[in-house]
Order: structure tokens, then C-alpha cells, then sequence
């Protein structure tokens, strides 16, 4: 029932005094231009739907408008003010107008465009992330709606695609997409029951380990003979994190080898990097790092073979990767919303990759520290980063050689990624710096530990 | 006779039973030998029916020079003198089934005793009546794929016999020949034999090492289909002439190969769930469900009116042939520090010592064992808490008196403690002074009373707990295993904290919007399902059982 509505100019102001309120609204302040260049509408009377792109200024914005009668204002809008876009009239009669996504019926409604003939009976709005909306229903498959969208392929979709088509297992490849002109608009996936982030898998393990030594770092009074006490030890700890790092490190290297086939393998020149990292080196003062140590790691780098350059997943941290009952799943192949779908897309070292995850090693066991009082508990946290970071990076190894996707000599594997490790702290320097400055010294820790 | 059992006739009693494992040896001496006793058990049943198990299952009692307790028997018609005899075991089934108990006992088709007539017979000559009975070779080369079970013991499955000048087949140890069941005369023989023991009462048999009875060339010569086609007629003839009797199978496989076991329904009703049992321990040593939930999701439906059988512990080691090499490495790093501990490929201890004693953990893992799917088999001496003496050999460890009592021999046995086939256990920690069943009857707050508690919750709830199907719920935090069972109308949600440190969890229980859960031990209502995820809080190591029901109308 694709219908058409009237009036559109009405919605037009409505939609550019609504859009600011949303989290994945990008500008800064209302749009000074606003255009409905592409709509979809299911519904003759109420509750109808409208699927629109915009343009607002120079940026696209998806909007999935609901439209219910203005006297029946729905139970689903209670408290829920930012979703309510304001009140039109159509030809069904006075409209109030929403986000779709809140609308159970028209959820369901969605569903069945972006996959005709897929039915569900339940569906629930999951928490709403920076460029996107996702709705799971029956808890089975989950609808990824592309909220800020770019002329062109959204990566999610291409990646996911891609990796599905090599075969490779650890990626919810699309059921179904949802292309407009130029926009991909939305991606079905299988939903992955039972899954756990890997950051919180760690930093479960990590409260194991800190628990184990909070139970014997008490002296006993000893008897006759006493018992052997274990010193807490994160190979004796029971909640032992190695043998998930070396299988995710495993399937970071398949992703890799399954990318590197997908899009190609390029030849670099690592000067590049080297002068990039180089360039955003100079904003990290001589107090934070000793620059000529951190120097010579990009001189060792540019001096290096790099390895094929591939397309990588480029926003890879334990909080991407789930472990579900068939083991570990890599989420998200966005990149970071910030960068032009230009710099996701072009192909870098995959060892840039690993580099995310090893900070990320670093991060939950230095969070998991600050849960704490105690300094002893600084070697054992330390303990833990060592030995998981080895095991994921055995792990890795292992299949990466094999496929290819590294430089050949070993020397040069460790050079480069010291180099992309040094590039990641500096840039969470910054972050932390601007965001969060109760966390600057994770990153300054590592920024010292590289160039010591 | 007034037998509460045919009283109550329910050929399906298996899939909502609690099973009870005894050893006959240590269980209760009633005649003051040192050696528990088939009277001794007669006279103990009262415990057993206390304690809210509903079947006894006995290790082997047959006639046996016991090199490798009792599963090396040489007669299958009478009973260790030991233990007493037919009369006596005739005396214990009565009393189970006056009781409303039922009473299964092990059962070894694979092999028996070199000790037994007819390997006596068979191995005289090449050509006497029974010289086909067991598996004979000119050469000790054959069915080279076929894997050796003890490997600390054993170097080969063929051994040498000087007196027929010929190597015979075993694939446990060399003392234990493999019966031919390529002879007819052979399986009719075993049949005749499990016809007798129905014929005097058992409700079944926990059937020893099933996968090996035959050989063939070019295979590992486990779960062959010959194997199974021997399977399905003794059911078959088992079910014309004593229904509502049970086949529990030993075959300790991937599940995905164990369910071969069930045929289509028509084989062996009951199958120990081998791997699930490490992966529960594992589970809370890393304060993570996977463990758990990876098994589970490999474990394919059975045919209906069949069971698992799952276990914390048993009579044999810890069983480790079924994780992987990482696995089996973390295990016995884990668990069996000393090597000592370590038996075969496995781990040769008790609950509570694996535990650490830790009495949290002790409830929740069998928390899980009355919850997941199958019909649970407890073990003696778990009740209580009971410890192992790993100094002694093979798997003698948790295989010590029964600790009845503060008294002299724990209240086992009237004899000379230098008589008692094995010393009770006389640590600190577990020793029968401080652990035993007259303590924890005296005690309200006791493990002991805590486990007749639970199994009364489990009996309350036996058809959804029992056959209820299964479904794991997704959950973020990796710490909390939430699942459901559901049976006909219907549904238990099972909560559990598998990690020492309280934690939330948020559920989805949209599909329930409008239902109450009511706690299962106090039928506390909890808050309503409603639009939101729904939030429960855990206490360290802590679970829930709840039964979705229907709000009660607001008016009263």
C-alpha cells in the first residue's frame, strides 16, 4: 500500500526543529537548508509510515516518520519526547508525527520492507547508537537502520557482505539490505542469542583475578603444615582469559586474510605512515613522551616492509567483538563515524587492527584496576595484559602468517606494529585529554612503556 | 504382595526420577565384616527415601575376583558372598519397591572376568563348545584403530593366553576378556542373563562400556552398527516382557554420537550427558556460562521418552575424554594440582573437595544439575559433603565408608577398624567426626538438609524440570546463565550467578509481559514482567527458580 501524502511541506520545518535533538544528528544547530529527496510511504490512514532521506545541509539524515491520529496520542510516546516530531494534517486527518522506531506495529512494518516476507511477532528498539537504530525482533534477527547515511556503500553492508562471501564464519552476514538511490538505508542480521561483549568477558576475568588475590594476600596463622598458598597468578587464576585472546586472535587474522581476499592486497610505502603518525605525534607534548625514542619508532617503520596494505576493520577494540556458543563474532564494520567514507575504505596495514585490540587489553585491565584500592594489584594487572596480549597474539599469528597478510620477516611485524601502537595512544591522548581527563594516564602509561 | 510400584505403574518414571548411586561395598556393614552389604543397604534405605531420591542405582554386586571393582564379573548369576545373596538382593529390591523406590543395578555386557567359566572353557582348546565366545587372534596386530582405554595400565588390546596359544581381544583391562558378540549363542547368553535379574525385580540396568562390543576391521570399533542392532533387540525383548524397565547407557561420546544410543526411540531410554558434567565446573571456575551453553547448543533433541543422564560426580574419575586438549590442560590445572589426583585421563576426586569445600558453589552446581535437562544421579557421601583420600590407589579415593556417624568407623561398620576394606575418611575437614549424616540431621542449617530441601522443590516441579524442553536466554553479562524450561503449560526460568561476586542481569522476557515470576523454595511473587528488560539481582554464586504464572486478578 504505497501511497502518497499531499502535503510534504508541512513536515518540512517540523523535521528540521526535530532533527537536532537526535544523537545521530551531526550539525551543531538546526539545518539552515532542509530537503526530502527520497520517500517511501506504507499506509493509507492511520498508523501510516513514511521512509524519507533528507538532506539537511551538506549532511543525509534517514527519517522513518510514524503518523497516528493526533487524539490517540500512543502509550509507546510517553516519555519518550525527543521522538515525537510534531503534529501535521493529512488526508486520513490531524496526524501527530514520530519516529517510527518506537512504534511496535510499525516496526513490524520495517521489517517487511527491508525483507519482504520475513515475519516476526516481537520486536524491541536496542539502545540507540551514534550514526544508527537497531530493532531485534523475536530475539533472532536484528534490523540496523542507517540513520546518518552517505551516497554510496555503507561499509557495514559491504564488509559483512564481503567477509560472508569468502566464507569467513565469525561476521552476522546480511539476510537482507535496503538500498535507495544511492543510500544503503538498512541491513537485516541473523541476531547473535547469548552473546557477551569481550570487554566484558575481561574484565570478568579480571575481577577473578584481583578476587584470587583479595582471598591470599592475608597471611594465615600456619599450623603443623600449612597448606602450599598459591601466589595470585593470572595462568593459575580460574577465570584465565588466554585461551579466548588466542582464539580471537585467530579470527582477527581470518578476518584479515578473508579482507585481504575480498578487496585486495596493496603495496605502500610506510614512509606515509610514518610521516602521518609523525604529524599527529607533534601535538603530544615533550613532558607526555620522549619524542626522540618515539621518533626512532617511526624511523624503524619507514625503514621497514610493511606487508600488503588491506582493507581492515578499522575501529577494532574488545567492545567490537562478541563471544557467543560458537565462539568469538566481529561487529561493526563502520569504521569510526568521524572519518569520510574515503579514509575507511583505504586499505592499511592489518596490523593496525591488532594495535586496537592490544590497547584494548591494556585499557580493561587498567580499568578493571581503578575498581580497586592497592597497589600491589599494578603487577598483577599488568600480569594479566602481558599474558593475554601474548596468547592473542599467538593466536593471530598463527593464521596470519599463513594468509598472507604480513610482512615476512618477524622483526619487521614487530616494528610496524609498534609504530601503529604508538599512533593509537597518541590519538587516545587526545581523546581522554578532551573527554574524559580522569583516564589521560591509561594512554600516557602506554605512550611511556613504548618509547622506554 | 503390596508393591508400591506396580501400584503406580509409569513405564516413562525415568524422566522426571532422581537417581541414587551406591557402591554396595561402602554404603552400611550390617554384618560386621568390614565390607558394606546388600542388608546393609536394606537396612539404610530409610536415608535414601529421606533424602527424596527416587531410584537406587548399584555398582556391580555379581560374583567377581574384583581387580577391577566388581566390573570384572565371573558370574553373572550370583552375588559376591561379600555383599550376601540372592536372597539378600531379592529382601533389598522388595524393600525399594514397598518403599515406592526403584532399583537399578550396573550392568557389564562387554567383557567379563578371566575368571569366569566361560573364558575357563574358551580358552582350553580351539575347539571346544565355548571357544568362540571370545575374541581370538592368531596375531596381535588387528584393529589397530581401535584406541587404548586405560593408557597407564594397558600397552595393548590384545593379550597373550599361554594355554590356548592365542592373543584375546579386551579393550579394558587384560584380565577382563571381550565376550564375541558375533555368536548367537553369546548375545542369547546375556539376554539370559539380564532376564534374570528383571525376572527377580530390577527396573533396570546401568549398561557398562556399551560402544565396544563388537570388533570390525578398519574401524576404531566404537558405536558400530552391529553395536546398536544388539541394543535395540534387547529393548526390544526388555519392553515385551518387563515394561516400564530402564536401559541407561554408559557410552562416554560426543553427544552428537551418544544419541545414536537412543536409536529412534526404540534402543536405550537413558544416556549419560558425559560432557556437560567438566563443562559445569568449568563454568564457575571461570565465572562464565560458555562453557555450559557451547555444550548445550551441541547437544541434538532426543527421540521422545528418552533422558540424559547428568552427574556432578560418580563412582569414576572426573571424565576428561570428552573436552579438548586446552580444555583437559585447564582442567587438570584447575582442579588436580597434585598429580596424584590425576587418574587415567581424568581427575579422581569428590565434590566438596573440588569445590574447594566451598558450600555456595556446592548448591549452585547442583542447583544446575536438578535444572537442566535430564534426570540427575546423585552419588553416596555427596549429600554430606563427603571428602577423598587421594593417597589411596587407583580410584579407591572416593570410593570410602559412607559417614554415618561421629562413632567408632563412622558408624559404617561394627568391626575392627583394621578390618574395614577401606579407612574412612579422618581429616580435619572431612574426616567422619566432622562430616557425617547424623550431624547433618541434627543440624537445620546443614548441606545435607538444604539437598532434601532442593529435591523436594525438584519433585514439586518434576514434569517441567524432568521433560520440559530448553531454551538458554541471551543475557549480557557473561557471569549469569538464565534459562527456561517449558512443559505443556507450563514454564520454570532458571537463573544463575556462576561467578563468586554479586552481579545484575537484564532479561528479555518480553514474551512473558503480564506473568509473575514466584520464586520456587518460598513462593515469593516477584514484580511483574512488563515493557522493560527485566532486571534481577544475584547474590555470589546465587540462582533463582521461578514459575512464570499468571498475575492474580488485582480484587481479592
Amino acid at each position: 500500500m504505497t501511497g502518497e501524502i499531499a502535503n510534504w511541506g508541512e513536515l518540512v520545518p517540523l523535521l528540521a526543529s526535530w532533527l537536532p535533538r537526535q544523537r545521530w544528528y551531526s550539525g551543531q544547530a538546526e539545518p539552515a537548508s532542509l530537503e526530502i529527496i527520497d520517500h517511501e510511504i506504507v499506509g493509507n490512514g492511520f498508523p501510516a509510515l513514511a521512509r524519507l532521506v533528507v538532506r539537511a545541509d551538506d549532511s543525509h539524515y534517514q527519517v522513518v516518520v510514524g503518523l497516528r491520529g493526533r487524539d490517540e496520542r500512543p502509550e509507546f510516546l510517553r516519555g519518550q519526547d525527543q521522538a515525537v516530531i510534531g503534529e501535521f494534517t493529512i488526508d486520513a486527518g490531524e496526524a501527530i508525527a514520530y519516529d517510527a522506531v518506537f512504534d511496535v506495529d510499525l516496526a513490524l512494518v520495517i521489517l517487511g520492507m527491508v525483507a519482504p516476507g520475513e515475519k516476526a511477532e516481537r520486536v524491541r528498539l536496542m539502545g540507540a547508537e551514534q550514526s544508527n537504530s537497531s530493532l531485534v525482533y523475536d530475539e533472532r534477527v536484528i534490523l540496523k537502520l542507517f540513520r546518518r547515511v552517505q551516497p554510496g556503500h555503507n561499509p557495514e553492508v559491504e564488509v559483512t557482505e564481503a567477509l560472508g562471501a569468502q566464507g569467513f564464519t565469525s561476521v552476522a552476514a546480511p539476510l537482507a539490505t535496503l538500498r535507495a538511490g544511492d543510500f544503503d538505508l538498512a541491513i537485516l542480521q541473523p541476531f547473535l542469542a547469548g552473546a557477551s561483549e569481550g570487554w566484558s568477558l575481561a574484565l570478568t576475568s579480571l575481577r577473578d583475578l584481583f578476587g584470587m588475590h583479595d582471598t591470599q594476600s592475608v597471611p594465615a596463622i600456619t599450623f603443623d603444615a600449612p597448606p602450599p598458598s598459591a601466589v595470585a597468578d593470572p595462568a593459575q587464576a580460574g577465570g584465565d582469559f588466554s585461551g579466548e585472546a588466542a582464539r580471537l586472535g585467530a579470527v582477527t587474522a581470518g578476518m584479515h586474510v578473508a579482507l585481504a581476499e575480498a578487496f585486495g592486497r596493496q603495496r605502500v610505502d610506510p614512509k606515509v605512515w610514518a610521516t602521518s603518525i609523525a604529524r599527529q605525534l607533534e601535538a603530544v607534548g615533550p613532558l607526555d613522551v620522549d619524542k626522540d625514542a618515539a621518533l626512532a619508532i617511526l624511523d624503524r617503520l619507514a625503514e621497514a616492509d610493511p606487508g600488503p596494505a588491506i582493507r581492515v576493520h578499522g575501529d577494532y577494540h574488545l567492545g567490537q567483538v562478541v563471544r557467543t556458543d560458537t565462539g568469538w563474532y566481529v561487529l561493526d564494520f563502520e569504521g569510526e563515524p568521524a572519518r569520510t567514507l574515503e579514509e575507511r575504505r583505504s586499505p592499511t596495514s592489518p596490523l593496525k587492527d591488532v594495535a586496537g585490540m592490544l590497547r584494548s587489553f591494556h585499557y580493561a585491565s587498567a580499568v578493571a584496576r581503578t575498581e580497586r584500592d592497592g597497589e600491589e594489584l599494578d603487577e598483577l594487572a599488568s600480569a594479566w595484559e602481558r599474558r593475554n596480549c601474548d596468547a592473542f597474539l599467538r593466536g593471530y599469528m598463527r593464521v596470519a602468517v599463513a594468509g598472507g597478510v604480513l610482512p615476512a620477516d618477524e622483526e619487521d611485524v614487530h616494528a610496524v606494529l609498534a609504530a601503529f601502537e604508538l599512533e593509537k595512544a597518541i590519538y587516545e591522548l587526545g581523546y581522554e585529554r578532551a573527554y574524559r581527563p580522569d583516564w589521560e594516564a591509561i594512554p600516557l602509561a602506554a605512550l611511556r612503556r613504548l618509547t622506554s | 504382595m503390596t508393591d508400591a510400584i506396580t501400584a503406580t505403574a509409569d513405564d516413562r518414571w525415568y524422566q522426571r526420577a532422581v537417581f541414587y548411586e551406591v557402591l554396595v561395598r561402602g554404603f552400611y556393614d550390617a554384618n560386621n565384616d568390614g565390607t558394606g552389604d546388600l542388608k546393609g543397604i536394606t537396612q539404610r534405605l530409610d536415608h535414601i527415601q529421606w533424602l527424596g531420591a527416587d531410584c537406587l542405582w548399584l555398582l556391580p554386586f555379581y560374583q567377581s575376583p574384583l581387580r577391577d571393582g566388581g566390573y570384572d564379573i565371573s558370574d553373572f548369576f550370583s552375588i559376591l558372598p561379600e555383599y550376601g545373596d540372592l536372597a539378600d538382593a531379592v529382601e533389598l529390591i522388595g524393600e525399594c519397591h514397598r518403599r515406592g523406590l526403584r532399583i537399578i543395578a550396573d550392568m557389564v555386557m562387554n567383557h567379563t572376568s578371566d575368571a569366569h567359566s566361560w573364558f575357563q572353557e574358551s580358552r582350553q582348546d580351539r575347539a571346544n563348545p565355548k571357544a568362540d565366545w571370545y575374541v581370538w587372534s592368531d596375531d596381535d596386530t588387528r584393529y589397530p584403530d581401535a584406541r587404548i582405554i586405560f593408557v597407564d595400565t594397558e600397552r595393548s588390546n590384545w593379550s597373550w593366553d599361554p594355554v590356548r596359544q592365542q592373543y584375546y581381544w579386551h579393550r579394558f583391562f587384560s584380565h577382563q576378556p571381550d565376550l564375541n558378540y558375533d555368536n548367537p549363542e553369546v548375545q542369547q547368553a546375556m539376554l539370559d542373563v539380564v532376564r534374570f535379574w528383571l525376572d527377580l525385580g530390577l527396573d533396570g540396568f546401568r549398561l557398562d562400556a556399551v560402544p565396544y562390543l563388537y570388533e570390525r576391521d578398519g574401524t576404531n570399533g566404537e558405536n558400530l552398527a552391529e553395536t546398536h542392532e544388539f541394543l535395540k533387540r534387547l529393548r526390544k525383548e526388555i519392553d515385551a516382557s518387563h515394561p516400564g524397565t530402564v536401559m541407561l547407557a554408559e557410552a562416554n561420546q560426543w553427544p552428537a554420537d551418544v544419541v545414536d544410543y537412543y536409536g529412534d526411540g526404540d534402543e536405550c531410554h537413558m544416556c549419560f550427558h558425559f560432557p556437560l558434567m567438566p563443562r559445569m565446573f568449568m563454568a564457575v571456575r571461570r565465572e562464565q556460562r560458555y562453557p555450559i551453553t557451547e555444550i548445550l547448543a551441541q547437544t541434538p533433541a532426543i527421540p521422545d521418552g528418552c533422558q540424559w543422564g547428568i552427574f556432578l560426580r560418580n563412582h569414576d574419575e572426573l571424565t576428561l575424554e570428552m573436552v579438548t586438549d586446552d580444555e583437559r590442560d585447564y582442567m587438570y590445572n584447575e582442579y588436580a594440582k597434585d598429580p596424584r589426583m590425576k587418574r587415567n585421563v581424568g581427575i579422581s576426586r569428590r565434590l566438596a573437595p573440588l569445590v574447594d569445600n566451598n558450600r555456595a558453589v556446592a548448591e549452585l552446581l547442583h542447583a544446575l544439575l536438578f535444572s537442566l535437562p535430564g534426570s540427575p544421579v546423585l552419588y553416596y557421601g555427596d549429600e554430606i559433603g563427603m571428602g577423598d583420600n587421594i593417597y589411596l590407589g587407583d580410584r579407591d579415593g572416593v570410593r570410602t565408608p559412607m559417614q554415618w556417624t561421629p562413632d567408632r568407623n563412622a558408624g559404617f561398620s561394627k568391626a575392627d577398624f583394621a578390618q574395614l576394606y577401606l579407612p574412612p575418611l579422618m581429616d580435619p575437614v572431612y574426616g567422619y567426626q566432622a562430616v557425617n549424616v547424623e550431624a547433618g540431621q541434627r543440624d537445620p542449617g546443614s548441606f545435607l538438609h538444604w539437598m532434601q530441601r532442593v529435591l523436594q522443590v525438584r519433585r514439586q516441579h518434576g514434569d517441567v524440570l524432568g521433560m520440559g524442553s530448553l531454551e538458554v536466554l541471551s543475557a549480557e553479562n557473561p557471569s549469569v546463565l538464565a534459562f527456561l524450561r517449558q512443559y505443556e503449560e507450563r514454564t520454570v526460568l532458571c537463573v544463575n550467578n556462576l561467578s563468586r561476586f554479586a552481579q545484575p542481569v537484564e532479561l528479555q522476557l518480553g514474551r512473558f509481559a503480564a506473568k509473575a515470576p514466584i520464586e520456587l523454595f518460598g513462593r515469593v511473587p516477584f514484580p511483574a514482567v512488563g515493557d522493560l528488560p527485566y532486571l534481577l539481582t544475584l547474590a555470589g554464586h546465587g540462582f533463582y527458580w521461578f514459575e512464570l504464572a499468571d498475575l492474580p486478578s488485582v480484587s481479592q
